[in-house]
């Protein structure tokens, strides 16, 4: 693919060349914020401690991805209150997967969620890589290096929780119940705006491929181990067959949500909201502020 | 695929091994100062004082700062460091220690922390000296 030309720092962008930036940064950031939050619910629930340790330490990592994203925000001005504590809730830009609550006690949902996500995830971050975004693409390798842990994580539990019928048969519900929610992961913000994300070459790959690959990395995976996906035909490589997914109402990029999510939204701001601030408390100031 | 998984306890098996990556080493890194002179040796003598808050090894020999230069007509400090990783619960607390540390050299008026994630960190940054003080703290890298 030929190198689209590099974009300036964050003062000197166009307007076009901004809104593009920034409905992915929120996108992406939102992803991690949110699907971190609702993996903070496992803690000390978790089966073992092995895995209560792991989807905690995964949740961190997720937060310091999402820090690392809503830091290049900051570069457009905003600050840590605009971009979490007192924006609305219906202007957030996460998949609907990353904000669905977990059926009751059931790891085979976190395990599902998780990997649909980090594969998802490791996609989007190859199509990073090469951003025309200098400060966008320097952060991905160490993004990556993290995320390497987790697709191994969801994939040993993949295979585990699919030793016998009886689980079996609870990851299959999950996977009913999640992968139209996943599908929104590849959903458009906004039809014209994520062309010039692929025109700006802010992004190596559209949504569209990345999507295939996504599908021809997960569907084979989930039916080795003796699961199925309604509706997907057997990847042929190279190939945009898939058949046309139903999608969910809601699809979170185009800032529609679930009930869900205004739920955890008042959650997680009740605090802030509840003491009466008007700024983010801090210890110590940011370093990025300086 | 198989699993490694077996659910017979007498056949029990460690849960699955973790491979966990050198990570890539990097000509001009660590950095150490080594060879600076004036202020800027100054600085880099400050940051040799300040520790991990978890591990008792100076963040310079951990590899966290990758360059420092002083402007001479402002005094202006500028040091590039990284955090071992992303989610470091740290980034404050270690900012702010690099701050008080390097604002005490004489000559520096101002301190410009610029925290950077390109080459990331690994633990190929770690210093000769930085393996010996985490070799003692119980951590073999």
């Amino acid at each position: 693919m030929a190198a689209a030309k590099q974009l300036p720092g964050p003062q000197d962008l166009s307007d076009d060349e901004r809104e593009a930036l920034e409905a992915l940064l929120f996108s992406l950031a939102d992803d991690e914020f949110v699907i971190a939050e609702r993996y903070t619910e496992w803690q000390v629930r978790a089966p073992t401690i092995e895995s209560d340790i792991s989807v905690a330490n995964i949740a961190q990592d997720e937060l310091g991805h999402a820090r690392l994203y809503y830091d290049l925000l900051e570069d457009f001005g905003y600050d840590e209150p605009d971009l979490i504590w007192e924006r609305d809730a219906d202007e957030w830009r996460h998949s609907t997967l990353c904000e669905l609550p977990f059926e009751e006690g059931d790891w085979a949902d976190y395990v599902v969620r998780s990997f649909l996500f980090d594969e998802a995830e490791y996609i989007r971050l190859q199509a990073l890589e090469g951003s025309s975004y200098p400060r966008l693409a320097d952060r991905i390798g160490k993004i990556m290096a993290e995320e390497k842990y987790h697709r191994e994580h969801a994939r040993s539990w993949l295979e585990r929780l699919c030793e016998d019928d009886e689980s079996r048969a609870r990851m299959q519900d999950a996977v009913d119940r999640l992968m139209p929610h996943a599908l929104t992961l590849f959903a458009p913000t906004d039809e014209d705006i994520e062309a010039r994300i692929d025109d700006l070459g802010i992004r190596t790959e559209n949504l569209l491929t990345m999507r295939e690959e996504w599908l021809d990395e997960v569907v084979p995976r989930l039916e080795s181990v003796g699961l199925h996906v309604e509706e997907a035909q057997l990847p042929e490589q190279y190939d945009v067959h898939h058949a046309d997914f139903d999608m969910p109402d809601e699809l979170g990029r185009d800032q529609s949500h679930t009930d869900a999510w205004f739920d955890l939204y008042d959650e997680f701001t009740k605090s802030y909201r509840e003491l009466g601030r008007h700024e983010a408390a801090k210890i110590m100031k940011d370093p990025d502020d300086e | 695929m198989s699993s490694e998984f077996d659910p017979d306890p007498t056949e029990a098996q460690y849960c699955a091994h973790t491979d966990y990556s050198e990570g890539t080493a990097h000509e001009e890194l660590p950095a150490t100062g080594e060879g600076s002179v004036g202020i800027e040796r100054d600085v880099w003598d400050a940051l040799y004082t300040v520790e991990d808050p978890e591990m008792p090894i100076s963040i310079v020999d951990l590899g966290l700062i990758y360059a420092v230069g002083v402007e001479p007509e402002t005094g202006e400090a500028r040091i590039d460091m990284t955090l071992t990783y992303t989610g470091c619960p740290a980034r404050n607390m270690l900012r702010d220690d690099i701050r008080s540390a390097v604002e005490a050299v004489e000559g520096v008026e101002d301190v410009l922390i610029n925290l950077v994630w390109s080459p990331a960190w690994s633990t190929a940054m770690v210093t000769e000296q930085g393996r010996e003080d985490l070799r003692d703290f119980g951590l073999s890298v």
